[in-house]
């Protein structure tokens, strides 16, 4: 806990969010238990097996942490005017708070800034307002982790991986993985294919296919859900995963998985709110305090285990992996010697590291 | 006993809204009864439903808002559908307008008075561009449209999220996927409802004029019926269909500039939310008439929003998609059955049937 509240007072302190910050924001009146109503919208199905999976259970802790409160969920809502209606018609219902549990820019914001009574947060937001905050997971640790295994396990140095779009979360995914896996094999690349949906089970399987036909031995990726496990698993190559468990998707593949629980902090968020103390912020759910890597998949030798473990350690210890020199996939050097990406330059990665193609 | 039935070959408009309407109600009456089986009050959901489209300040706005590209889009099949072409590519069109305004509402430099109208040409002309091979293609050398024109949506979608992703993704205030706020937009009239709603309005109504007054009016309307018959008149098919079609393209092409520059603002993937695929809904929709193509992009509207409405109401997405799909379907099933009537005379010989 002491981890996450450092962070986040560095986090708050850094220049360029301060700038975002409002001036006052003012607190919103407490509520009732009985009288609140939280929404939650969704990016995928809640089905997913993944992502929107993990929110959810979120939403259940909620639930049974404040059991006289009213939540509502919308899910699969597209990223277009339609998110507008959807979050609007959840201001119209009477919700006092509003959680995305991904980024819908203006969509929301328009929203937000028309009803100044509602509490509105945002996964992977980047808009702090009087009354929207954004959260999200720095999984570049662990995914710089599950680089590490990549490194060790992939034979041919070659890493594939299943994009959404070619955004930060991304680009920190792919080189974080990356940078992981040339820590113990300087030759390792990354192969990166983007198909333009988080959740698009059949464009994942596709482009698990590709990515093992052109010679990757070791799939990774960021998708709502387990496609890309299964091909792995057919083709007799590595897979690490997002979100949660997926093992049962690909046992022989399985690696590990960045590891998702927005439980502990939806039930901070929500009672914060219902006590009148919640505030509009930025905030970072930390290695180890909501994002982390899973338990190793079985077939993982143990000495690979220890040696992405140990960076674990060092990382929970504060140690970050994230030091200049580091170069872009023109071979421009980005990041300085000694120097150390921040969690918000990580947060806003949008260069190609050093090897990885197939981002721009 | 047995009740003989003919078809009609040309249906009344009242026999058919009458047909729609009763369809309507079955297909309600079904989705109450479901609901009700499922635990959920529909009286209740109905109310909700009314109170938060027409019932309500956003619920207009938000239907004029649902509207606006529908009755373009749906212009745009209706075009061709009205002289048997089918244009399945107004998605396409959609995305090629919304890349044109964009282009000149991020990098233009003009004032907005100037910009806006520059941004709807340019809307109109890429959508025209991009329907420009298969309208030749089918033209001259007789290439289905339906395949050449729906294949070019999925090229146009990948366009837009390489633009919007790549050379024209936000790195100033960090929206993820998509472009910057356009510099101009086109101004609200009321609440969120802008004038784009207006201007496709008065699209129909002059596209409804045109159509009904003008030498080319009355000639693609013969090419539709009957090609063969058009160039014993002497009327130019090939260049009729050309014309049909590039119209269609440039009608999409300004619902895409519209949904662009006066709700979305930013161009990236998925802007153009089906719309160029419902717009063939509401052209089946209005038949004959181009002025229903209005109260058909209302009811389509009144649809996706009622869709909205119960997801809120945690009725779950594929629930409102099957409710959706049954409504649409009692629609039809009402529309065709209306075209079946009882003959003046009937058949003296009521023991039999042949």
């Amino acid at each position: 806990m002491t981890a996450l509240l450092t962070r986040r007072a560095t986090l708050l302190g850094a220049g360029g969010l301060a700038a975002l910050r409002p001036a006052a924001a003012s607190a919103l009146r407490p509520i009732r238990e009985q009288d609140a109503l939280i929404a939650f919208g969704h990016t995928g199905p809640v089905t997913d097996g993944g992502w929107t999976h993990q929110h959810d259970l979120g939403v259940e802790a909620v639930r049974a942490a404040f059991p006289r409160l009213k939540t509502i969920f919308v899910e699969s809502i597209p990223y277009s005017a339609d998110a507008t209606r959807i979050f609007r018609q959840f201001v119209a219902e009477g919700a006092q708070m509003v959680m995305a549990t991904s980024n819908y820019g203006d969509f929301i914001r328009d929203v937000a800034d028309r009803a100044p009574e509602v509490a509105f947060m945002e996964c992977d937001g980047r808009n702090v307002s009087g009354n929207l905050g954004w959260y999200y997971i720095t999984h570049w640790y662990a995914s710089y982790i599950i680089g590490i295994a990549a490194g060790l396990l992939s034979k041919s140095g070659r890493l594939g991986y299943v994009a959404s779009f070619p955004i930060s979360s991304v680009y920190a995914g792919a080189n974080a993985t990356l940078l992981g896996a040339q820590s113990v094999n300087p030759n390792a690349t990354m192969q990166v294919i983007s198909i333009n949906a988080w959740f698009d089970p059949q464009g994942a399987n596709q482009a698990g296919a590709a990515l093992v036909d052109s010679g990757c031995d070791f799939l990774c990726g960021i998708m709502d859900e387990p496609a890309y496990l299964r091909v792995a698993q057919e083709r007799h190559v590595w897979a690490a995963m997002w979100n949660t468990d997926m093992r049962r998707f690909g046992p022989d593949a399985y690696v590990s998985s960045v590891t998702l629980d927005f439980a502990p902090y939806y039930v901070q968020q929500i009672g914060d709110r219902l006590r009148g103390t919640w505030r509009p912020d930025a905030h970072f759910l930390t290695l180890g305090h909501g994002v982390d890597r899973d338990a190793w998949g079985r077939n993982v030798p143990e000495s690979v285990r220890m040696q992405a473990d140990a960076a674990r350690t060092k990382m929970l210890a504060g140690w970050s992996p994230f030091v200049g020199p580091i170069h872009d996939a023109s071979g421009r050097m980005r990041v300085a010697p000694g120097q150390t990406m921040d969690d918000m330059a990580l947060y806003s990665w949008d260069w190609p590291l050093r090897g990885v193609s197939g981002l721009a | 006993m047995s009740v003989h039935m003919t078809r009609l070959s040309i249906v009344p408009a009242r026999r058919v809204a009458i047909g729609r309407a009763l369809g309507l109600l079955v297909a309600v009456m079904i989705v109450g009864i479901t609901l009700a089986a499922m635990g959920r009050p529909p009286l209740e959901l109905l109310t909700l439903i009314l109170r938060s489209t027409v019932g309500s300040r956003f619920g207009i706005e938000d239907l004029a808002l649902f509207m606006t590209p529908l009755m373009l889009t749906g212009a745009a099949v209706w075009v061709g559908v009205r002289v048997g072409l089918w244009n399945i590519g107004a998605e396409g069109q959609f995305y090629a307008g919304a890349v044109a305004a964009s282009a000149i509402g991020l990098f233009g430099t003009m004032p907005a008075i100037v910009e806006i109208p520059l941004m709807a040409v340019g809307g109109i002309l890429a959508g025209m561009v991009w329907i420009a091979l298969p309208a030749a293609a089918r033209a001259w050398l007789g290439v289905s449209e339906i395949v050449t024109t729906l294949l070019l949506n999925f090229v146009a979608s990948l366009i837009v999220f390489y633009l919007a992703t790549g050379p024209w993704a936000d790195h100033v205030t960090g929206a993820l996927a998509s472009t910057e706020r356009l510099r101009v937009g086109l101004p609200e009239v009321w609440g969120a409802v802008h004038i784009g709603f207006f201007l496709s309005l008065l699209a129909v109504i002059a596209l409804a004029a045109f159509l009904s007054r003008s030498r080319f009016g009355y000639e693609s309307a013969v090419v539709g019926a009957n090609p063969e018959a058009a160039r014993y008149a002497g009327m130019a098919v090939s260049r009729n269909v050309l014309i049909v079609l590039l119209l269609s393209g440039g009608l999409a092409g300004l619902a895409g500039m519209i949904e662009v520059s006066g709700t979305v603002h930013r161009l990236q993937g998925g802007l153009a939310n089906n719309y160029g695929y419902l717009g063939i809904v509401v052209a089946i929709l209005a038949r004959r008439s181009c002025l229903a193509l209005i109260p058909a992009a209302l009811l389509m509207g009144f649809i996706l929003d009622t869709g909205i409405v119960l997801q809120t109401a945690q009725i779950s997405a594929s629930a409102v998609l099957a409710i959706t799909g049954l409504v649409m379907m009692a629609i039809a099933v009402g529309d065709e059955l209306s075209a079946y009537a009882r003959p003046a005379i009937q058949p003296k010989t009521s023991g039999q049937t042949s």
